[in-house]
């Protein structure tokens, strides 16, 4: 009997022992599969997966010489996890946020008051900043914010900021500046690319974000796949020649008093845009200050495609190209201005409204007669060639420019209900005819390419994973003959020779065009404002440079001449160092191979 | 102990008369307790086994997500390092830098141009690709990792070796 018992009394603590350590077992096993969150998580979201969307790095943009023009860099949102906050965490999170952001501390606390985000059954908050009309934002810091709060987090002698975490996430840094700001457009905060070739290539850039799940109960040991990442770009702007343009630009709005301003160069020979340059500048860091109200007269961004003008006398370079392409007139045909001409009941004068009598077409270019060239129109070409023609330098069409937010101009053709004849006259000197500057730029540039018009395009090299693609340059058409194109651009070379023009540069044969225009208002043309401009290229012959420079309302003169063309002298005295351009005599020397 | 019930066992059947073995209670409640213990001894080892396969898939699956962590925050910090990299020298910078040390920007003038015969241009900038993306979760583990018996048997049947 005794025998029994003691054998049951072994057997009783055997077993208390087995069940002990299965109990300690089983209690490891739930530690392991659940982990000390995973519970809450999973109640709160009814799930056991983490469900993540995970956004690829955005691709970067250099220039054409490898400059970086766009990249990333990191910010911190600010979360608290519940579980882990206390009463002195609490505290101290709310201070040294408040130090830290410049933010109210009583606002940071309230957001951290326990019993309200237990109320809400939140396990982890993202904290906030109030903005304007009662919109939140999280609060974001940089990287030198988040080592500090790192380093307090590590420190056991630090205050306690038990339950902060800090969750990095992505901003788009542009390291230039302003330079190129309107080429490169800006990222917001939520990661969408908007105007320029942010714009643009948004898709491509950004890559595509998936969604990844990761199980919580037991955690995953598995790697998951990464997003597939955004391409890097390479634009045909040459930092060098841009940052010059718009240090060229700078100084002339500051002299010409001009309230605004665009230059744009190009290549001719394949539409590449070597740099684009509007005042206001853009600073894409600080793209907020261009995001107002609509409405008013806000400048706009990219305004070389988005901001259309009358364009005045420079669009004489393609009335008179189209009608010497048809055979309607020839460089030295005589024409007497009178000073004046009836198109459709509309009286067209000079711009000095004085008769300048005998002219060649030459001379009709060189003094720039409104009276001249809506003879041409009317009288030579006609409106159906006119139109023609204008349709196929693109006027009225985009360019397909690889820009966000091109717009096409206007352009009213005889099958316009609201066409008259008059217009036919006027449109001939660039009045009642709206382009963008590079739909302006991208037309002249068929003159100096032997009458072969180039898309022009920023990006050079689009660089993906899999491999490297070169867009190739698109030829929009070929709106006049060589023959044609070579004539006109003799013709505009001796006019800007003729009359000694401020844009000549010496040692270098140089064609181009002034232009000053009246800015149309609801009630008519404005008779004290002008848009002047100039559109220039070089050397004639083999030329590497076409230039667009056009000032907006400029104080100290209204005309191209006298503001647009000194500027275009600066811009390519310095081209032709920067591109690397002999003067004429020594290519001539090198081409006979002395 | 066991000696004990050997000697009963041979008393019992060794008896002429044969009769209806019989066992003091204390010996079925050890027999009962053994076969528990047995069981719980079988329960203990499997889930002995199954903790120790979870600890380690956890651990790894943390290791995991450290690693992780530590490849972003090194991407991190590239990217830091290049935009810096990028600020220090911009063009506005370097010029400032190049007007400060008595540079000016050359005029046609300052230019002279000879011929090289046989130089080349320089080459044009090609961007670094950005990184491929890696391969999906679950690739480059034994099948035996990732798939079931009834995973692994549909495709013994698919395979055609089960024919």
């Amino acid at each position: 009997m005794n025998h029994g018992r003691a054998t049951r009394k072994r057997v009783g603590v055997v077993l208390v022992g087995m069940g002990l350590a299965a109990s300690g077992l089983l209690y490891q096993l739930i530690r392991v599969q659940f982990g000390p969150y995973a519970p809450i998580f999973a109640a709160q979201t009814g799930s056991t997966l983490i469900v993540q969307k995970v956004a690829p790095t955005r691709g970067l943009v250099f220039d054409r010489g490898g400059e970086l023009l766009a990249t990333n860099a990191t910010l911190y949102y600010v979360e608290v996890e519940v579980a882990q906050l206390t009463e002195q965490s609490q505290q101290a999170i709310a201070s040294v946020l408040a130090e830290l952001t410049g933010l109210p501390h009583a606002d940071l606390q309230d957001q951290l008051n326990r019993d309200w985000i237990e109320e809400q059954g939140l396990y982890r908050i993202r904290l906030t900043k109030k903005l304007e009309q009662g919109r939140t934002f999280p609060i974001t810091i940089d990287r030198m914010g988040a080592e500090v709060l790192q380093a307090f987090l590590d420190d056991p002698s630090a205050p306690d900021l038990s339950g902060l975490a800090l969750v990095p996430t992505s901003e788009r840094v542009y390291p230039s500046g302003k330079v190129a700001g309107h080429v490169l457009g800006f990222v917001n905060r939520e990661g969408e690319g908007f105007f320029g070739v942010e714009g643009y290539y948004d898709d491509w850039l950004a890559g595509k974000p998936i969604t990844v799940e990761r199980g919580l109960i037991p955690p995953e040991a598995r790697l998951q796949p990464d997003a597939p990442a955004g391409v890097n770009l390479v634009l045909t702007i040459d930092l060098e020649i841009q940052q010059m343009v718009e240090s060229e630009l700078e100084k002339a709005i500051e002299r010409s008093g001009a309230e605004g301003g665009q230059v744009i160069v190009m290549d001719p020979r394949n539409g590449e845009i070597l740099a684009m340059a509007a005042w206001p500048a853009l600073d894409p860091n600080q793209y907020d200050e261009w995001l107002g109200d609509d409405g008013g007269d806000e400048p706009i961004i990219t305004p070389a495609v988005g901001g259309q003008f009358e364009p005045g006398s420079t669009f004489k370079v393609l009335t008179m190209a189209s009608a010497l392409d048809m055979g309607a007139v020839a460089p030295e045909e005589e024409f007497i201005d009178t000073g004046e001409i009836e198109v459709g009941g509309h009286l067209i004068r000079n711009w000095n409204a004085e008769a300048w009598g005998p002219q060649s077409m030459i001379g009709c270019l060189q003094h720039s007669l409104n009276v001249c060239l809506a003879y041409v129109a009317s009288e030579k070409l006609g409106a159906a060639s006119f139109y023609s023609y204008l349709n196929e330098f693109g006027i009225g069409q985009p360019t397909g420019i690889d820009l966000a937010s091109e717009v096409s101009g206007q352009l009213r053709t005889p099958r316009h209900p609201l066409w008259t004849e008059a217009d036919l006259g006027t449109n001939a000197f660039g009045q009642g005819v709206s382009v963008t500057p590079v739909q302006l730029l991208t037309a002249i540039a068929a003159v100096a390419n032997e009458g072969v018009m180039v898309q022009p395009h920023v990006v050079r090299e689009v660089v993906g994973p899999q491999g490297v693609y070169w867009p190739k340059a698109a030829v929009l058409g070929r709106p006049i003959s060589q023959q044609t194109a070579r004539s006109l651009t003799r013709m505009l070379t001796e006019s800007l020779e003729g009359e000694s023009s401020s844009a000549l540069l010496e040692g270098y044969q140089i064609a181009g065009k002034t232009g000053t225009a009246q800015v149309p208002t609801d009630f008519g043309y404005d008779p004290n404002k002008t848009v002047a401009s100039f559109v220039g290229w070089g050397p004639v012959g083999e030329p590497r440079f076409i230039v667009l420079v056009r000032l907006d309302k400029p104080s100290i003169s209204p005309w191209g001449s006298v503001v647009a063309a000194p500027v275009f002298r600066a811009l390519a005295e310095r081209l032709v160092v920067l591109l690397e351009i002999p003067p004429d005599a020594i290519r001539e020397q090198f081409a006979l191979g002395e | 102990m066991a000696m004990g019930v050997a000697i009963q066992r041979v008393e019992t059947w060794g008896h002429a008369n044969m009769r209806k073995p019989r066992f003091a209670p204390w010996r079925a409640e050890f027999r009962s307790a053994g076969q528990a213990l047995l069981w719980l001894l079988g329960l203990l080892l499997i889930a002995g086994m199954y903790l120790a396969v979870n600890a380690k898939v956890a651990r790894s699956g943390r290791e995991v997500l450290i690693l992780e962590e530590e490849r972003a925050e090194l991407q991190r910090e590239n990217a830091q390092l290049t935009t810096a990299l990028a600020e220090q020298t911009s063009v506005e910078r370097m010029i400032s830098r190049a007007v400060g040390l008595g540079f000016r920007p050359a005029t046609p003038r300052d230019v002279q141009y000879i011929r090289v015969p046989g130089l080349d241009p320089k080459p044009d900038f090609v961007a670094p690709r950005p990184p491929s993306s890696r391969m999906g979760a679950g690739s480059g583990l034994l099948p035996a990792f990732r798939e079931t018996l009834v995973d692994w048997f549909v495709n013994w049947l698919e395979s055609g070796d089960g024919r």
